[in-house]
């Protein structure tokens, strides 16, 4: 055990100062584990940081919460399909709403569209504006920072009341109370009751909407005022999660109902649901994650063949060196150590060296969206770098081990 | 008995020829005796002190260290005689040149497993034996070769192995500072070592105390200081 304490310490001392009198050599041979590590962990870290932001972004919509539209989300066939469908109308948001009954916690039927927003002599242009109920505030996770949300009484009687997202507040009022305050939407006043809280980009990585430039007016007014052409669409929440699959079945039944479809007839309308984009995602981040692991595996095969080969290098030159440890005590093991413990070094700094790269790289990336390099980022490239340097060293360690101490100390 | 081989052999294979460098040799050395191995060049002075330093197993014949049958022993055992049982002291010093005086002398001490602080004081005291406390930090280069074998004679004697074993330990040295090696030979022999050395040097071999010469692969004379002739090989005329 403490003889063995004292070989690792001695193999680490060894390394050291092969390491040090070969700089340049050591250097170059890193740099296919360097390329490899910056690789993987670029990757791991980026994958990571995209899955977290967009997982915090989708959860805006609520996992528990089937959506009915005209279309599907994502049209992965023929647009033109869906082109002729009936919009989903008010009307038919309160039949659904009925025919569920006590099987669902909540319908919140939208609508939305593009205004100019204007505050005094401010004007904010493409605000999106969303017609909605006081049900929003079960099938979305915005909550109000400020004031209060649309309500039961708001719809009911189509009053002219908004509730602005938190950009609105800051370009237009910057640190002013603006509650109580009017604002002009389109051709509208509308008086401010409420402000949402700071939500950021809906798939802000993806580009998506800023959820922050909007805001939310009942949907009876929106009806009234900018006209009843848009489709609906009707967020479900459902009571369970593990009722989505039937609950989505319940909704298809009635809407069929509803709109009087023959048996025989295909569905003209969509439920569409947030694990549609987690699925879609997830075959993206697939593909971009085995080219990761491609591209790793390839520059660490080339890095590890380098580390091998200056590793057969080593021992050639180091013949006489071998010879002289074995004459004097040292055993297979420990040469053997010796060598897989060179290999693991250089291969552990080429190792910081991707990890001082791929900090930075992550740092630059943070600035478009969350890319942290994260601990257990660090640990898998450290582990990584172990293998690889144990694996490329050993043969030339084992040639190492195995020499005759006589052939060894007359090799000139 | 420490060592003790009976018709010991080695052949060298280069190629398709066969080179002898011992044709069956015999000898018994006992604890605490000063051995010179003499003979000319390619007598197989080397061949036979590898053996009796287990570097080199022999091709044939039975050579008994410390009766163990070397023969029997594996590579690892063998690594352990030579890390505790026996000093080399080559001609060539054979020291690590990236390591300065302290390490070069400390290695047999870690390959035995020593603790730190024992490691320590025993290195300063073989380091003080042979003169050297003020050039403890220097590398190899930085040495004359005087000095440089007294290294590896710091090294061989650490591990306080029984026999130390000295091939042409002066061959590389002028004569002074030849003199001043054998002093420190004469000292451990005085200490109770066992001390074989190789020379082609009459001076030098007259410190031993016991005087073995090679012909061809041969012991041709193996004689005691005082006279007394241990073996003498009859030589039959062709
Ligand atoms: N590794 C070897 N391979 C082939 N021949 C060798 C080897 N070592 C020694 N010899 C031969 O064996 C003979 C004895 O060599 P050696 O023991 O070195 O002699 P000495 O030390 O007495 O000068 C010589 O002929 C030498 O050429
Ligand atoms: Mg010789």
């Amino acid at each position: 055990m403490k003889r063995l304490f004292y070989e690792t310490l001695e193999a680490f001392r060894i390394a050291l100062n092969a390491i040090r009198a070969n700089k340049a050599r050591g250097f170059l041979t890193t740099l296919g584990i360097v390329i490899g590590i910056t690789a993987v962990s670029t990757t791991m870290t980026v994958m990571v940081g995209m899955r977290n932001s967009f997982q915090s972004q989708l959860s805006a919509m609520g996992t528990d919460v089937l959506y009915v539209s005209k279309h599907p989300w994502l049209i992965m066939d023929d647009w033109w399909k869906y082109r002729n469908r009936p919009q989903i109308t008010f009307d038919e948001s309160k039949k659904l709403k009925k025919a569920l009954g006590d099987k669902i916690v909540a319908v919140n039927p939208s609508v939305g569209t593009v205004r100019p927003v204007k505050y005094e002599s401010k004007t904010l242009e493409d605000i999106f504006v969303r017609g909605t109920t006081e049900n929003e505030l079960f099938t979305s996770s915005a909550v109000p920072a400020a004031g209060r949300f649309v309500t039961n009484l708001d719809v009911e009687n189509s009053k002219y009341i908004c509730v602005i997202g938190y950009d609105v507040k800051e370009k237009l009022f910057e640190n002013k109370d603006p509650i109580g305050k009017k604002l002009k939407i389109g051709a509208y006043n509308f008086k401010i009751v409420g402000v949402i809280e700071k939500q950021g980009r809906f798939l802000g990585g993806l580009g998506g909407p800023n959820l922050d430039a909007q805001v939310a007016i009942p949907i009876s007014t929106f009806l009234k005022s900018y006209g009843r052409s848009r489709g609906l669409q009707l967020a479900v929440k459902v009571k369970d999660m593990s009722l989505m699959d039937d609950t989505s079945d319940e909704i298809t039944g009635a809407m069929r109902k509803i709109r009087k479809l023959k048996p025989t007839a295909g569905e003209n309308f969509s439920i569409n649901r947030q694990d549609t984009f987690t699925k879609v995602y997830d075959q993206i981040m697939g593909v971009v994650g085995l080219v990761g692991v491609l591209i790793t595996s390839i520059s660490l095969f080339v890095g590890g063949i380098g580390v091998m080969n200056i590793m057969f290098v080593s021992v050639t030159e180091r013949t006489r060196e071998i010879g002289i440890r074995k004459a004097i005590g040292a055993k297979r093991k420990t040469i053997l150590v010796q060598f897989l413990f060179e290999a693991a070094m250089i291969c552990l700094i080429g190792c910081g060296i991707a990890l001082i790269l791929s900090y930075i790289i992550s740092y630059i990336i943070n600035i478009f969206f969350t890319a942290q390099l994260s601990i257990g980022v660090v640990l898998v490239a450290v582990l990584i770098a172990i293998v690889v340097g144990i694996l490329s060293g050993f043969l030339p360690a084992l040639k190492a081990s195995r020499l005759d101490p006589i052939d060894a100390l007359r090799y000139e | 008995m420490v060592i003790d081989f009976r018709n010991m052999t080695k052949v060298y294979t280069i190629g398709t020829e066969q080179v002898h460098a011992l044709r069956g040799v015999s000898m018994t050395i006992k604890k605490n005796e000063y051995i010179a191995l003499m003979g000319p060049s390619g007598s197989g002075k080397s061949t036979m002190m590898n053996m009796i330093g287990c570097l080199d197993t022999p091709t044939s014949g039975e050579y008994l260290f410390e009766g163990q049958d070397v023969a029997k022993l594996t590579d690892d055992q063998l690594a352990e005689i030579r890390n505790k049982r026996i000093g080399f002291v080559f001609q060539n010093f054979n020291l690590i040149p990236r390591s300065d005086v302290f390490h070069n002398v400390e290695l047999p001490m870690i390959y035995a497993g020593v603790g730190a602080a024992e490691r320590k004081s025993a290195t300063l005291d073989a380091i003080e034996k042979v003169g050297l406390t003020e050039r403890m930090k220097h590398k190899p280069n930085e040495l004359s070769g005087g000095q440089r074998q007294r290294v590896a004679i710091a090294r061989a004697l650490v591990n306080n192995p029984s026999i130390i074993l000295a091939d042409e330990p002066t061959g590389n040295l002028d004569s002074k500072t030849g003199e001043e090696i054998m002093g420190v030979f004469e000292d451990l022999y005085k200490a109770g070592n066992t001390i074989i050395l190789v020379t082609h040097e009459e001076d030098i071999a007259s410190h031993a105390r016991r005087v073995v010469r090679l012909k061809d692969g041969c012991i041709e004379v193996d004689e005691m200081m005082n006279g007394r002739k241990v073996f003498k090989k009859v030589l039959v005329d062709a």
